[in-house]
């Protein structure tokens, strides 16, 4: 291989003995040369036997790097590094980068300088300093950047000119010139000096042992540059600067107003740098020290995140860290000092020269416990019955035999047990009243008045007796439990005595033989119970829990776990009793105290017991509270219908075919709080005008004891027409615009006319009610006027044709017999309102159920541009031909109320679980139908199949009717 | 299937939640089953093996429901942060997050073809979220609601949920109608049985109650658990012949689905039975208690 075909890179490594040998050689030939040849001839060559001069062509002569570019590593482009980044590292030549190397060994120990021997003046040493600043300046952190200005940078060994003065007998501070000030300045410096002395060794006399020669030490020097500054302003040699460690602006003096707190801040910082202390340790501590306050806060988390437990930990952390950090380092370095330190530290707001007093005026008054007597039992014990005015009572008259006159004894015993019962004031009353009647002399103390006196006190013994006897049921709970006995038993189960015995002591006790042979005869617990008031008489076990529940309600004390045999049923049929009883229990209350108004006990009754039969159960015959299940059963679940319109990318998404496709969007949900309001508002009312006539009605027309089927007939138009009147008082002022543009108050108007040209015997409400209607049908056939809305009397798009005019009749008749018999169920309501979950006959139930569904089906009425059209074209005719209009407007009628009533039974079921919120967008949703229906005359298949549902709603209603 | 076919028998246990467990659902072919719980995380197991595969963590609070498409690649999952996830299953991470409830997201599901999520919030609300679009914000607001939704169910044209103001409520996508089916009691969690016919719901009245979905009629009531304050699932077996569900005392209870006759009941966890979700093919279900384990019953 030849050796041009070879490529070689690098440099080939110069052997051994080539270099050697020339180097020997150049060796030998200078020595050889430099004897023998002339100096013309001779050459110089370095020490590697290298030429040094060359020719011009050549290189001229070589210096360093021979040949080369001038560095030892050879050719190397300069990185470009931008001045502006690190402008510091632009690289300053001196002479030493252009030197060889021998010429730099040549140059070494030849630079000239004074010696510190000689430093007369002191510059060598000023330079000293000054390097030894700057290498400072390097390791502690300063607050002013960059290096040390020199002018502050003084040389801390003395120059051998100041030496020299010293020797001379001058003194730090002393003016050269000046010697007359001398010896004022030395007797001031005296006095100062032992002033400093007494104050020191006072604080150390302070100090609880203290280290009086550090602190003395320290005091002076701090001391001495001060004063000095003061005295002689130019010849001051500063011994130590104060470092600036703190981070506050040039000049600023925290401590400015509060110069005390500055000699605390100084003591603390001088324990710290006392002579035991490292230097490391002194700058860890003004690290901290400096930044101790703001420590805390570091550690934080960022103030948008929620505060967690540990969050809050960490900051319990920061201080102990700070606090503990500080006693570290003074336990280390001084544990002296660190004793007085911490005191001062530990206590704040003790202020130098002041101390912690250890005797005080000021002292927390305690009051001491008041002392429980030795005896005292944590637990009341109730020695017997409570009797409160037993320490008033009078000695009980004695017991007198009855006067011979039965009428009179009786006449006795009554006023006597009336006024046990009233009180004295009943008493006075009839003694006011019968002043002249002989018969009740005895109250004026005349015949009989002993034996009036007995019987009164024992009435009233009686009445009390009553009034705080625990209940017989709650024996087990209550304290009378071990006063159980045969007579309280008697009692509880109504026992009729054996005999009165007269043998028997009347004692000053309570137990009167009179007394328990009175209540003997009829329970106690149910004296003051009209006969009537059992609306449960067919359920004797249900009776009794209600007597118990009764008792509960009116009189208080500890209820019993377990109510006499409720205990079996489930939670749901309790729950539903206690409705019940609720419910019956205000009736009751009600014939109470309806004793003064026109209402008789026996009335509220009724209306309890019609009450009674709708929410507990359909049939008399099923009374069992496993029945009541079923009934709740039968109850729930309810099923409810509502029309729902899906989102187009809902529908899409599902994959499904919008059911509402190309139909106008629905209007914007308001909810608008005028509807509820309006609505409550002038719903509630209705009732309570109606109520006590439609009881009246309800009573007349055979009550509804007499079984559900019986009412039933009436029910279902009592159903629509409690709805009418509430429609007129409730919808109407919703809002005007319906009232107007819908046909509903028109086809109303219209049938109020009819109902009221056949039935002029009206009640006052609905004449009024026909009055608005007329006005408002009044006020809507002048707006069609003026809008000047002419119409070809086409007929609507439904027209009646399957109703024959004898249905209508029907309609007709329905309607005017309901005007009396609706009133019931609007009294009603706010019953079934009330109740949470009221149990309702099944009937009732059904045909809420049914009339739900007629509705769903009804509820499309005409679009109203339509309606515009139909009610003029129904208006002409109803002036033209009277029966006609009759025939299609009550046609219309019909189904307007049984929409309605949709209304009113959505509210029924609704008024259990909605709130009023979700009520009023049920109503909206309604109103959206209406909308929605517009958009219904395209289709005219679904619009006849309405026609058929409507026939077909039509022709069932019928059905039940007959 | 008898009663002793019944998954009675504890296969595996499954621990790593740090306190309750709030659900945990089966993925469609039962091979996987999907947790979460109180710690804010959900948890992919193999219940078969007992082993934990993967965490997933981005909830900020407690995670109520999760739910997995059948491919097994999303998971969507709600919680207390009023916040609906929709995850994607290999990596980890959260696709989008579904903003809008005013409050706690108690229930979520995927519609049939995983393209819409539905939730049901204490807001009174159920929510569809559209999974295909970026559109974060809701496609629908159902609010007919009368109180808090707690749970929901999807078929492939309605959403139904339950709600504490008693009601089931039907919303038919097709026929564009809802139907609400009152029970008088708070409704808890609903279930649909596999035949699509029946919506068991669980009660506070410690009743669970079967359902006819065409006419509404109540079925059958079964009765002996407690559930009075805590959202207890139940759910139908996979055969539909029998009921099972959890009690607040810690037992498991299945009943007959005919008669309404207890069938077994045993104790499983130490603390409420949160969770019940059966496989559906085997017979074999996982339970989930606020004791933080997660149990695999088989035969």
């Amino acid at each position: 291989m030849d050796e041009r075909d070879l490529v070689f890179y690098g440099t080939p490594i110069e052997r051994e003995e080539e270099l050697s040998s020339r180097k020997k050689k150049a060796v030998a030939e200078a020595s050889g040369q430099l004897r023998t040849l002339p100096t013309w001839k001779q050459e110089v060559r370095d020490e590697e036997g290298r030429r040094r001069f060359h020719g011009a062509f050549t290189g001229g002569y070589s210096a360093g790097y021979y040949n080369t570019v001038g560095s030892k590593e050879g050719w190397a482009p300069q990185t470009f590094t931008s001045s502006r980044k690190n402008r510091a590292e632009v690289k300053q030549q001196s002479i030493l980068n252009f030197l060889d190397d021998d010429e730099k060994a040549d140059m070494e120990g030849r630079s000239l300088a004074t010696s510190t021997q000689f430093d007369t003046f002191g510059f060598t040493a000023s330079e000293v300093a000054r390097k030894q600043a700057d290498k400072e300046q390097d390791k502690r952190p300063s607050a002013i950047p960059g290096p040390v200005p020199d002018e502050l940078v003084l040389p801390a060994a003395e120059s051998i000119g100041v030496k020299l003065l010293l020797k001379m007998g001058w003194r730090h501070g002393r003016s050269i010139k000046d010697s007359s000030t001398d010896s004022l300045y030395d007797a001031r410096r005296e006095a100062r000096k032992a002033f400093i002395a007494f104050s020191s060794s006072d604080d150390t006399k302070s100090n609880i042992d203290g280290d009086a020669n550090h602190e003395n030490d320290h005091s002076n020097s701090l001391e001495r540059p001060v004063n000095d500054d003061n005295l002689s302003s130019q010849y001051t040699a500063l011994n130590a600067l104060q470092p600036k460690q703190d981070l506050h602006g040039l000049g600023y003096d925290p401590y400015k107003h509060a110069p005390e707190f500055r000699e605390k801040k100084r003591s603390r910082v001088s324990g710290t740098q006392g002579p035991g202390n490292s230097k490391a340790l002194t700058i860890s501590d003004n690290l901290f020290g400096s930044k101790s306050g703001k420590a805390g806060p570091g550690f934080g988390i960022g103030a948008l995140e929620e505060y967690d437990i540990e969050d809050e930990d960490v900051y319990t952390t920061a201080y102990d860290f700070e606090d503990t950090v500080v006693q570290e380092v003074e336990d280390s370095s001084k544990p002296m000092t660190d004793h007085k330190h911490r005191l001062t530290w530990k206590e704040p707001g003790i202020l130098p020269g002041f101390k912690v007093a250890s005797i005080s005026d000021y002292q927390v008054e305690k009051f001491n416990a008041p002392e429980v007597p030795k005896d005292f039992v944590p637990r009341h014990k109730f020695a017997g019955p409570l009797k409160v005015e037993d320490k008033t009572a009078v000695p009980p008259p004695p017991d007198v035999p009855p006067p011979q006159d039965s009428n009179m004894k009786v006449l006795i015993e009554g006023v006597a047990t009336l006024v046990g019962r009233c009180g004295k004031l009943f008493e006075d009353l009839s003694r006011e009243k019968n002043q002249s009647n002989p018969s009740f002399g005895f109250l004026m103390g005349g015949n009989g008045h002993e034996y009036y006196e007995r019987k009164l006190w024992e009435a009233q013994q009686k009445y009390k007796d009553q009034k705080k006897l625990p209940l017989p049921s709650d024996g087990k709970s209550s304290q009378k439990t071990e006063k159980m006995n045969a007579e309280n038993r008697g009692k509880i189960l109504g026992e009729r005595p054996l005999e009165r015995s007269s043998s028997s002591l009347v004692s000053p006790d309570v137990n009167l033989q009179s007394n328990l042979s009175d209540t003997f005869m009829k329970p106690l617990q149910f004296s003051e119970l009209p006969e009537v008031s059992k609306p449960f008489k067919d359920n004797s076990a249900k009776q009794e829990r209600f007597q118990q529940f009764l008792k509960e309600k009116y009189k208080g004390g500890l209820r019993s776990g377990d109510s006499g045999g409720a205990s079996n049923m489930s939670e749901a049929a309790r729950a539903q009793e206690r409705l019940d009883f609720e419910l019956a229990a205000e009736a009751l209350e009600k014939a109470n105290r309806g004793q003064q108004s026109n209402l008789s006990a026996q009335q509220s009754m009724d209306f309890l017991t019609s009450a009674g039969m709708q929410f507990t159960s359909a049939g008399v015959e099923s009374k069992d509270t496993l029945d009541k299940d079923f009934e709740m059963k039968k109850m729930y679940p309810k099923r409810e219908e509502y029309q729902w319109r899906p989102s187009p990318v809902l529908c899409k998404r599902f994959d499904l075919v919008d059911p509402y496709m190309g139909k106008l969007p629905p209007p914007p949900r308001m909810r608008g709080k005028i509807d509820s309001l309006v609505f409550k508002a002038e719903f509630i009312p209705v009732p309570r005008i109606e109520d006590k006539t439609g009881q009246n009605q309800n009573r007349s027309s055979g009550g509804l004891q007499s079984s559900a089927q019986g009412v039933r007939d009436g029910s279902a138009d009592e159903e629509e027409d409690e709805v009418v009147v509430e429609f007129e008082n409730v919808e109407r002022p919703v809002d005007l615009y319906k009232a107007i543009f819908s046909d509903d108050s028109d086809e109303e108007a219209e049938t109020s006319k009819v109902s009221k040209v056949e039935d002029p015997e009206k009640k006052v409400e609905v004449a009024n009610a026909t009055l608005n209607r007329l006005m408002a049908g009044d006020f809507l056939e002048s707006l069609g006027k003026e809008l000047g809305l002419e119409v070809p009397p086409d007929l609507p798009p439904y027209s009646h044709t399957n109703q024959n005019p004898s249905a209508l009749e029907k309609e007709t008749t329905g309607l005017n017999l309901r005007d009396g018999s609706s009133v019931k169920m609007v009294a009603e309501v706010p019953k079934s309102m009330d109740d949470q979950s009221p149990p309702r006959g099944k009937l009732d139930e059904v045909k809420v159920v049914k009339i739900t569904e007629e509705d769903r089906k009804q509820e499309s009425p005409p679009p109203s541009e339509d309606r515009m059209d139909r009610r003029h074209s129904k208006r002409q005719r109803r002036y033209d031909n009277i029966s006609d209009s009759y025939s299609s407007s009550s046609g219309d009628d019909s189904d307007q109320d049984r929409y309605s009533s949709k209304s009113k039974g959505r509210r029924k079921k609704g008024s259990s679980s909605r709130d009023k919120k979700s009520s009023s967008s049920r109503k909206h949703s309604r109103r959206r139908h209406h909308r929605g229906d517009e958009s219904r005359e395209y289709s005219s298949s679904r619009s006849s199949r309405r026609e058929k549902d409507r026939g077909e709603s039509k022709r069932e209603k019928r059905k039940r009717r007959d | 299937m008898s009663a002793s076919d019944l998954p009675t028998k504890e296969a595996n246990v499954l621990k790593g939640h740090e306190g309750a467990v709030l659900a945990a659902r089966f993925n469609a072919d039962g091979n996987y089953c999907l947790s979460c719980g109180k710690d804010r995380t959900i948890r992919l197991w193999n219940p078969h093996r007992g082993i934990h595969i993967k965490t997933y963590k981005s909830h900020g609070r407690e995670v109520r429901d999760v739910h997995v498409t059948p491919d097994n690649s999303k998971l969507i999952s709600c919680g207390g942060d009023r916040q609906v996830f929709y995850w994607d299953v290999s990596t980890g991470r959260v696709i989008r997050k579904f903003r809008g409830h005013e409050s706690e997201v108690n229930a979520v599901k995927f519609s049939e073809y995983s393209s819409v999520a539905v939730s049901a919030g204490y807001d009174q609300s159920l929510r569809t979220w559209d999974c295909r679009s970026h559109n974060t914000e809701p496609i629908q607001i159902i609010d007919t609601f009368a109180d808090s939704v707690m749970s929901v169910c999807l078929t492939k044209t309605e959403i139904i949920a339950g709600s504490v103001d008693g009601t089931v409520r039907t919303f038919d996508i097709r026929v564009g109608r809802e139907i609400s089916d009152n029970l008088g009691q708070p409704v808890n969690c609903i279930s649909l049985s596999n035949d699509g016919n029946c919506i068991l719901a669980s009660c506070l009245d410690s009743t669970l109650r079967l359902l006819d979905r065409t006419t509404g009629e109540l079925l059958q009531e079964y009765k002996g658990h407690t559930c009075r304050s805590f959202k207890l699932d139940c759910c139908l077996t996979n055969t539909d012949a029998h009921i099972t569900g959890g009690s607040e005392d810690g037992y498991i209870y299945f009943w007959d689905l005919v008669d309404a006759t207890v069938v077994s009941r045993f104790r499983a966890h130490a603390s409420v039975v949160t969770s019940v979700s059966y496989h559906p093919k085997d017979s074999c279900m996982v339970t989930a208690s606020v004791d933080s384990t997660i149990r695999v019953w088989k035969t």
